[in-house]
């Protein structure tokens, strides 16, 4: 296992590349051997293949440096959805390589599935079976076992997936598994009760591409932060634009211990919000994360922007620009650009409440807070805008300011 | 302890319309923590309020309009509200969903719910405004479609007004009318019917109240990871958001479960001309959303064939497409969608407005009835003209319409040896999923506590979509019926939550069990208890349904799905093996062999504590 979860920090990176074997020539795999060699630029601690890519592609795994090899031993069709040109009917599973085999292949531990959750027992039973002769072929021959507990099937449900999740990796580490590659469950807390369950060393793994790097890379933070011994990705990787810098960010968080923050690099400091009008869906996410992050609650009537309705296939949000109009209109000079941050601050203590600044806002985001008797206007949440972290269809983006308006702060 | 700052408003509005009377009931804790609000809040209300065998549309059959505590907050697609009620359509309880702004904006205005009791004289608008509610006149609405009234209500009082309406369909009293805002709708079940009968136009609604939850920091962290959850599943971070509903419509006429031609066969030929991807090729200019919502399922077309130029509709979805398309061998994309734009001027549902269209083909197809009955409508399959002129005629209710606006059983009761052909389910029309090529969504047709809806106990993403590993559509066993009875439960805690049902395609339970404790500061201990939930909101509707006189015979579905085998396709030669699932569907819901939850079910739910 030393080869996989590096021994000064036992934890690994692994990039799952196998596939090409449940689903053919998927996005990402078409040059298995192109994307591979790019792959490992990025130095994951191991690769894992099918056993006819593992003997083609041997190369990759020589050399000092080179990462370790794992040979999936077992075959499904479980992975091919709906969208798939033939897909499954009834979820089946084979085994494909033994223990000497992968041993002969150069692998320093072999890959299975275990599946559980299917209405007939009587499969969920032969699940078990193969899972347990995988065991006891790498007894024999001294290779370690990584085992792959799914919820599968018709008794899965939103209700008992965690639960299932977590009895299935017991199950596998019972039988004999040295290590699991989890589906992480989605938050900490529940991943940690996996973690314990287990008792052997879990790496989770990555599914479908994320939309973000952002929401990869927090999985990956919080899966640690839970226990978990590092990652498999496989089209996280395969399907990113740089694979290798892909890698070496996650390597960044499992091996270097760096935040998410740290890796991502985020804009902060003085930010303007950027919009782009055609890629809004009028969803007012932005509004409600606005008054969440100022302590009001959810009330969009009170948010710091708007998003405008023109007509039925016409809106847009409408953010503070900085303009400065408010500050100008203030009789009292309770308004003011922050001298660092450069956002329109207010100093309610001036405030004479006159809504002089609500009458001057051009783009109209200046509200009143009649309770207070105060203006409610943008401050760019003091440098890491909410909406424009929130907002998924990116029609608000937080950009640095490039220059700055003095002329009425 | 106070349930406002809690996701709730704490508040629930009754009105009463004939002596224009508003009241302000405190929600109470034990009922929103049993119930959280939604389906559940709103079907106790209805058996609370409704006195027993009432006539859906007399003015004893209150109307509710019901939210839940994580509308109008973060959590991911909360932006939606139910109305329940007695059903003109079926005599069952009936909860219609509807996302937009309403539902928020109804809650910003202190209200977790509106009960309306009575009915109107002369025709009225109901106003609510922070806290506040009362009747104006609806002249010079009354008579006009659902976006009329909407617009003209939102340009007199002011944009930032939100207006649910019924169209001409729900004046009429039509069992298929529906309550319509920003263009999406209640559709089912007939509120629109409800609504008119008690000649109650609109409803405008404008609220600042902030919605505060238990928890600010941890529900905003728990909304997040649930919005994450959604962008890491292929079918809410690029199926839906790209070809809508329709996502599924060519897997759904591969597995042979599209309903084509009445339900005569589950391929439809022209399959591709109506799926999503042509659709997103040719008609929708816009991806939009409901309020809180990432995955944008809602498509905007623009249509361009001479007679509908210039028209704009929020549609086609996978069950209009079905109803009016492939259900009626419509194969023409602009029709359908202009089509589904009078559904939605005159207010009524697409699915039963189609499978009534069908329904009428197919008696034509028989020689039932002739075209001199329909008012000189040549009504062939496949035809768009046919299909835009019956539209019209149910929308006015003139022509052919006097005939088809009363819906397929009413129909099929009048003309005689046309009941084969009807395909309804307690008085519903029969949804877009074969259910011969997917037990599962037979029984849940058969048992569902509205008649025949998919939405209940949807198992179609498992049986044909290959959702979760995936289930043999045509499998009836145990398996089959508990995965049926798992769907309906969660369905019915989203319900009630209330959130999309659509987020559960990429999120679980345990998303909507990690927002709700922050929320509400209601602790339910485990998912597997919120999940109880569910089951406690589906035990108390049966038991409205019991109460209402419906028992076991009812829990059945049209001969043609039970006795006629399925011509065509992976499901060739099946019918609905309904009886044995019934029977295990009673069993393991804890309800006697006759649908009725037994007094050791309702006491370990809880119910008889809520019904006493």
């Amino acid at each position: 296992m030393s080869k996989i979860l590096d021994p000064p920090d036992g934890r690994g990176v692994v990039v799952a590349a196998d596939h090409g074997f449940m689903l053919g020539s998927i996005e990402g795999v078409e040059d298995l051997e192109g994307t591979l060699s790019r792959v490992v630029e990025g130095r994951p601690d191991a690769i894992l293949l099918s056993p006819g890519q593992a003997a083609r592609l041997n190369h990759l795994f020589r050399g000092r440096d080179a990462p370790a090899l794992l040979v999936r031993a077992d075959w499904t069709n479980a992975f091919r959805d709906k969208t798939y040109t033939l897909p499954a009917r009834t979820v089946h599973r084979r085994a494909v390589a033994e223990a000497r085999d992968a041993i002969s292949l150069g692998a320093s531990a072999i890959v299975t599935y275990y599946f559980m959750g299917h209405s007939d027992d009587e499969r969920e039973a032969q699940n078990l079976r193969l899972m347990a002769s995988f065991a006891r072929q790498c007894d024999k021959m001294g290779l370690p076992l990584i085992v792959e507990p799914l919820p599968m099937g018709e008794r899965v449900t939103g209700a008992n997936f965690a639960d299932l999740a977590t009895a299935a990796v017991r199950i596998a580490a019972e039988a004999g598994a040295d290590a699991i590659k989890a589906v992480y469950t989605g938050d900490v807390e529940t991943f940690s009760s996996l973690v314990k369950a287990a008792g052997i060393p879990v790496l989770i793994l990555g599914g479908a591409k994320a939309k973000t790097l952002r929401d990869a890379l927090e999985i990956v933070d919080e899966a640690l932060e839970a226990g978990a011994a590092g990652v498999v990705y496989g089209r996280q990787v395969l399907q990113a634009s740089d694979p290798a810098q892909f890698v070496r960010s996650v390597r960044a968080i499992v091996h270097e211990g760096k935040t998410v923050l740290q890796v991502l690099n985020p804009v902060t400091g003085p930010v303007r919000l950027r919009v782009f009008p055609e890629r809004c869906t009028r969803c007012r996410v932005c509004e409600l994360i606005c008054t969440s992050t100022h302590g009001q609650g959810f009330s969009p009537a009170a948010a710091r922007l708007r998003v405008e309705f023109l007509g039925v296939d016409s809106y847009k949000p409408v953010t503070c620009t900085l303009c400065g109009q408010c500050i100008k209109a203030c009789p009292t000079d309770a308004l003011s650009f922050h001298p660092e941050l450069h956002y329109v601050q207010l100093n309610p203590e001036r405030c004479n409440g006159c809504m002089d600044c609500v009458q001057a806002c051009p783009v109209k985001v200046v509200r009143f807070d009649e309770q207070r008797s105060l203006p409610i206007i943008c401050d760019m949440c003091r440098g890491a805008p909410s909406c424009g972290l929130w907002c998924q269809p990116e029609a608000i983006v937080t950009e640095r300011q490039k220059e700055r308006k003095n002329d009425a702060a | 302890m106070q349930l406002e700052n809690r996701g709730y408003a704490g508040a629930v509005l009754r009105i009463n319309l004939k002596l224009g009377r508003t009241k302000v009931e405190q929600l109470e804790e034990d009922i929103a923590r049993l119930l959280l609000g939604g389906k559940g809040l709103g079907s106790y209300l209805l058996y609370k309020t409704a006195p027993k065998g009432v006539d859906p549309l007399s003015p004893q059959n209150p109307l509710i309009f019901a939210t839940g505590p994580l509308t109008g907050t973060l959590a991911p697609s909360s932006g939606r509200f139910c109305v329940v009620t007695k059903s003109p359509t079926t005599g069952t309880m009936n909860d219609s969903h509807c996302g937009g702004f309403f539902g928020p904006e109804l809650k910003y205005a202190g209200f977790d719910a509106v009960v309306i009791e009575d009915s109107s004289d002369e025709p009225v608008y109901l106003l609510i405004k922070n806290g506040e509610a009362e009747l104006q006149p609806a002249n010079g609405v009354w008579g006009k479609t659902t976006v009329e009234t909407e617009t003209t209500l939102r340009k007199n009082l002011g944009e930032e007004y939100r207006v649910a309406s019924i169209g001409p369909c729900g004046e009429r009293c039509s069992p298929i009318a529906g309550i319509l805002t920003d263009m999406r709708s209640a559709g089912r079940g007939g509120t629109g019917a409800v609504m008119g009968s008690k000649k109650l136009k609109a409803i405008a609604v404008k609220g600042s109240k902030p919605v505060g939850v238990h928890n600010q920091g941890k529900f905003e962290k728990m909304a997040w990871i649930a919005q994450r959850a959604l962008r890491m599943n292929e079918t809410t971070v690029r199926s839906l958001p790209e070809y809508g509903t329709a996502n599924i419509l060519m897997m759904i006429n591969q597995t042979g479960a599209l309903p084509t031609r009445n339900f005569q066969t589950g391929r439809f030929p022209e399959a591709e001309k109506i799926s999503g991807e042509t659709l997103r090729d040719t008609l929708w200019v816009r991806d939009i959303a409901c309020m809180g919502c990432t995955i944008k399922c809602s498509k905007i077309a623009a249509l361009k064939a001479e007679p509908y130029l210039g028209t704009k509709v929020d549609g086609p979805d996978y069950e209009t497409l079905f109803s009016l398309g492939s259900n009626c061998g419509v194969g023409d994309t602009e029709a359908i969608a202009y089509t589904n734009h009078l559904c939605d001027l005159y207010g009524m549902d697409t699915i039963s407005t189609g499978c009534i269209i069908a329904f009428t083909m197919e008696l034509y197809e028989k020689g039932i009835l002739t075209r001199k009955e329909l008012g000189g409508v040549d009504a062939k399959w496949g035809s768009p003209g046919a299909l835009v002129a019956l539209t019209e005629s149910i929308g006015k209710g003139v022509g052919a319409g006097n005939l088809l606006q009363w819906g397929v059983r009413n129909m099929s009761e009048r003309l005689p040896g046309s009941e084969p052909f009807a395909l309804h389910v307690k008085g519903l029309e029969v949804p877009g999923y074969e259910p011969r090529a997917a037990q599962g969504m037979g029984l849940g047709y058969a048992v569902s506590d509205r008649g025949g809806c998919h939405l209940r106990a949807y198992t179609a993403g498992t049986e044909l979509c290959g959702y979760g590993g995936g289930a043999d559509p045509k499998a009836y066993d145990q398996g089959k019926v508990q995965l049926a009875i798992d769907r309906e439960d969660e369905k019915a805690v989203v319900d009630s939550a209330v959130i999309c049902f659509f987020t559960l395609f990429g999120m679980r339970l345990k998303e909507v069990y990690q927002m709700i404790e922050p929320c509400t500061g209601f602790n339910y201990g485990s998912v597997r208890e919120l999940k109880n939930l569910g089951a406690r909101v589906v035990s108390l509707t049966r038991m409205f349904n019991v109460r209402e006189g419906f028992e076991r015979k009812d829990d059945t579905l049209p001969k043609r799905f039970l006795e006629n085998p399925l011509p065509d396709g992976p499901a060739k030669g099946e019918v609905v093996h309904l009886e044995p699932m019934v029977q295990a569907y009673y069993e393991l819901r804890g309800w006697d062999e006759n649908g009725v939850p037994t007094s050791e079910t309702l006491k370990s739910l809880q119910i008889d504590k809520i019904l006493k």
